[in-house]
């Protein structure tokens, strides 16, 4: 799976989970707080990510991520550990 | 006082649809719609699970503001059917109520009739925890496995700040959630309580528990689930369940009054009591005291009841206990006044069942008719009362009294009047 691909999926999981996101906003630099997701959002939006993308990463890896960047490293690095 | 009302059952989703079809004698109950295995004996119920919330809503875009819609359907985005049910007769009633803006948030309080709300949800996570990966249980498991969840999503969609919490009764909740309801009214602790009937979702695990215990239909009326309901009928062989959702807006007389708002009726009493017993067997005692401390709260003789919602299941002992229970609590009244059952048409909606069934008998009351009791085709000799056997017909009601009797020996009755009388 290509790093553009996890970024997709995480993107299409925002736009249908955070009310009003403005997809333009979605970017690997921004946090889900920045696009204004509550913290439930954000719960459900990497659970479903990492159930439609089959991976799993640790509760407490998670919870370091900064950005979508840090999230998206950490699903290709599941990724690539798990390939 | 009554001031809204709401519902979404098997044959209507709006208190008008509602008794549309039951005046037409119109039976929801069908087989199941959802893929089914057939190791399991259930075939026949009522089945929403194709309730469609954000085109229910869409159908009343003139009643609710946009805000409001997207509001709900935000909150509902990922619950299963029974929130989105909730959700949907508390907007109802909530609207039809006309409260918005004229009470404060904190003296509305939320009472939800239910248990085991989100049973087929919770079951569907087990199954994705032991099968799957735990880490793939739904993201707000935590959250939706609690029935307060149900609640409190409605409270925050209609800003309900008063008192609120749930109320469980097996298939008595709903009267007991309404009792709750005037004694918060009564105590003073909020000007008005959203009262909903939240339903159980129907899962195969429930329906196979109450197989086994010999307490839905099964046998008869696979091939025929219309006939299957027929409370007081020599063929009746169990209760057949049923989804479905209400939600009335009680409200003291001195703020109904200031606000000028529009009044279904008074709820006049209510009371529960206990058969101090765990067996699903129907108890005449219980029934009896139920419907005698109800007349009582309410001030009311036998004399003056015009009408009976009855429990009426369809189970043999159940309707046979109820008849009995009838006529001793109302004496010679109980042959003189008509007494019907709602279920036969809608089937069993378990936790909000009251509910319904008082939203039905407003209806009744208002429009000065009673409904059938559908399949009269065999009667039972024991059973000789005036059941409205299969086609409606006028009838003037000022008083009626409402049964629920549940599971574990909880019997609750509501009585309720025209306004004014």
């Amino acid at each position: 799976m290509t790093r553009a691909e996890i970024f997709q999926v995480v993107k299409a999981n925002i736009e249908r989970i955070v009310e009003g996101v403005d997809g333009s906003r979605v970017t690997e630099d921004v946090s889900m707080n920045e696009l204004g997701a509550d913290s439930l959002q954000v719960v459900e939006v990497v659970s479903r990510s990492m159930k439609e993308l089959k991976l799993k990463v640790p509760r407490t890896e998670l919870s370091k991520a900064q950005n979508l960047r840090d999230l998206v490293d950490l699903f290709e690095k599941a990724d690539a550990g798990g390939a | 006082m009554i001031t809204g009302i709401g519902a979404v059952t098997v044959v209507g989703d709006s208190p008008e649809a509602l008794h549309a079809s039951l005046v037409a004698g119109r039976s929801g109950i069908g087989r199941w719609k959802r893929p089914r295995d057939d190791r399991y004996y259930s075939q026949i119920g009522g089945d929403l699970s194709d309730f469609d919330l954000a085109a229910h809503l869409e159908g009343r875009s003139g009643s609710y503001s946009p805000e409001l819609v997207k509001r709900c359907l935000a909150l509902m985005r990922a619950a299963p059917l029974p929130p989105r049910l909730v959700a949907a007769v508390a907007l109802q009633a909530y609207h039809d109520s006309g409260l918005a803006g004229a009470i404060v948030p904190d003296r509305i309080g939320h009472v939800m009739a239910g248990h085991n709300v989100n049973a087929g949800y919770i079951i569907q996570n087990g199954l994705t925890f032991y099968q799957e990966d735990p880490d793939y249980i739904e993201p707000l498991f935590g959250l939706l496995c609690m029935d307060t969840d149900v609640l409190a999503a409605t409270s925050e969609l209609l800003m309900l700040k008063g008192p609120s919490f749930t109320v469980g009764g097996a298939c008595a909740s709903g009267n007991v959630a309404l009792l709750a309801g005037v004694e918060m009214l009564r105590a003073g602790r909020a000007d008005a309580v959203l009262v909903t009937g939240a339903p159980i979702e129907l899962e195969p695990v429930a329906l196979q528990g109450w197989a086994l215990i010999d307490a839905i239909s099964i046998r008869s009326f696979n091939d025929a689930p219309e006939q299957a309901s027929r409370p007081f009928d020599a063929r009746r062989e169990g209760f057949v369940p049923s989804e479905g959702a209400g939600a009335v807006m009680l409200e003291t007389l001195s703020s109904a009054r200031a606000r000028g708002a529009r009044v279904h009726g008074e709820l006049l009493g209510a009371s529960t009591v206990s058969d101090a017993s765990r067996l699903t067997r129907p108890d005449l005692d219980g029934q009896v005291r139920a419907m005698q401390l109800a007349m009582a709260d309410a001030r009311i003789a036998a004399a003056d009841v015009d009408y009976v919602n009855a429990h009426a299941t369809s189970t043999p002992l159940g309707d046979a206990v109820e008849v009995a229970a009838i006529k001793t609590a109302l004496g010679r009244r109980a042959r003189q006044i008509p007494i019907n059952s709602t279920k036969s048409m809608i089937g069993h909606c378990l936790t909000s069942a009251g509910i319904i069934e008082l939203i039905a008998t407003l209806l009744q009351m208002r429009h000065g008719v009673v409904h059938p009791t559908i399949n009269q085709d065999v009667a039972d000799p024991e059973l000789d009362l005036d059941f409205v056997p299969n086609r409606s017909r006028p009838a003037g009601i000022d008083v009626a009294l409402s049964n629920s009797f549940g599971f574990g020996g909880i019997n609750a009755c509501v009585a309720v009047g025209r306004h004014g009388k």
